[in-house]
């Protein structure tokens, strides 16, 4: 059986673990200076040809209402925003890494996997919704990417996580307890290592390396603890489909300080339903 | 980052959201099948070995027996559904119960997660019988 050690050596030799592209980092760094123009966030997209089309695509389909009508890659900055910019050049290259099927894996349900990391973005937006969280955008991508670890696990140890899976299932565990009575490392920390490695922002990697336990996020602890109650709730809700049969346990801290007890549940869950139908919306339109 | 053109046709049109949009399929629990609904995607067992083919008419019978070969899940042809609609684990009171209470089992001491339990139980047995 791998240990840790072994496991993260292997992490770190793969040569074919996907990288984030530069010009990702390079316009997220731009997206957080008040002082970019929509001009210079422009030619930064423009010198990418792929994500240049996806950001003309997005804003001419009728998800945006002005189909066919915008033809440079400023004019969609002005009409989209920079928030929803950011949104689209993150979620495209999640979209990238996640993708990718393993031809080692014909039993595990990859699609309600990946409907399970859309429905948590989505929860996470509503949470951050109800919670007057201003970076509802970013609690999405959060939650769309808090499982990335996993993803590494499926694509490129497909034997270590089919056995997670089975003895998961088997022993009525979640999936990080049986990667730690296991192996003794965790998705979280796999996930954590990676998005280290990717540059991404702090707030995403504390959601990716926490979201069991959000405690130890500090700074990011709001949207961690969003990412958190998030992943709980659709799971109790059964959108999509986690890897496991169990639930997490919430973390009391993480609930009260969100102030989770005054929302009204059913109109949350209404409104995480309906998320999610717009989110696999505007991800079909990728 | 991506030079050639068959990268970037692919960026564009992820693989999972083809099947979804264009094959017309929809996912649903065994326990649901009807007969004469039409499998949309071959079933296979962990080996990879077909257990059936895609195409073929569906019975309650078969689908009882998918479930004794521990498939749980089958894609049939048809439109896909809201989040809600395709949500088909559990729809009787009894079974939702006993699903949830398994789901539950580890964290039932936690009296926030004893909140969720009642909050999520009526919740779904309300949209169950809408």
């Amino acid at each position: 059986m791998p240990d840790k050690k072994k496991i993260m050596e292997k992490i770190s030799n793969l040569s074919s673990i996907p990288t984030l592209p530069s010009i990702i980092v390079q316009i997220t760094s731009l997206l957080q200076s008040p002082k970019t123009s929509a001009e210079e966030l422009g030619r930064a997209i423009a010198s990418d040809q792929a994500l240049a089309a996806k950001v003309l695509k997005l804003v001419n389909s009728a998800f945006y209402g002005f189909p066919g009508r915008i033809s440079t890659i400023t004019h969609a900055i002005v009409i989209l925003g920079f928030s929803t910019i950011k949104n689209v050049v993150l979620t495209a290259s999640i979209l990238d890494i996640f993708k990718k099927k393993s031809d080692n894996i014909t039993d595990f349900d990859i699609e309600q996997f990946w409907m399970h990391s859309i429905a948590c973005g989505a929860a996470a937006k509503s949470i951050a919704r109800f919670t007057d969280n201003k970076k509802k955008e970013e609690c999405f991508i959060a939650g769309l990417i808090h499982d990335v670890g996993k993803i590494l696990l499926y694509q490129y140890l497909p034997e270590l996580f089919m056995k997670t899976y089975s003895f998961s299932i088997q022993n009525k565990l979640l999936f990080y307890q049986s990667e730690l009575q296991l192996f003794k490392i965790t998705h979280q920390e796999i996930g954590g290592t990676l998005a280290e490695r990717w540059n991404l922002p702090q707030m995403l990697q504390q959601a990716i390396k926490y979201h069991h336990a959000p405690q130890p996020a500090q700074e990011c602890f709001s949207t961690t603890s969003i990412v958190h109650c998030a992943d709980i709730l659709v799971r109790a809700l059964d959108f999509g489909y986690g890897g496991d049969d169990q639930l997490p346990n919430i973390s009391e801290t993480a609930w009260k300080s969100l102030n989770m007890d005054s929302i009204q549940t059913s109109t949350l869950f209404d409104m995480i339903s309906n998320e999610i139908d717009r989110a696999t919306a505007f991800i079909q339109l990728f | 980052m991506h030079s050639d053109t068959n990268l970037l046709h692919n960026c564009l049109t992820p693989d999972i959201i083809i099947k979804r949009s264009q094959e017309k399929m929809k996912k649903i629990a065994v326990e649901k099948i009807e007969d004469g609904m039409v499998l949309a995607r071959k079933v296979s067992n962990s080996s990879g070995n077909t257990l059936v083919s895609k195409g073929v008419s569906l019975t309650a019978a078969l689908g009882r027996r998918l479930k004794n070969w521990g498939i749980h899940y089958v894609y049939i042809e048809g439109e896909e559904q809201s989040a809600e609609e395709s949500n088909t684990i559990a729809s009787s009171p009894e079974e939702l119960k006993t699903h949830l209470l398994s789901k539950f089992s580890s964290v039932m001491e936690n009296p926030i997660m004893e909140r969720l339990f009642v909050a999520v139980y009526q919740y779904r047995l309300q949209k169950n019988s809408r």
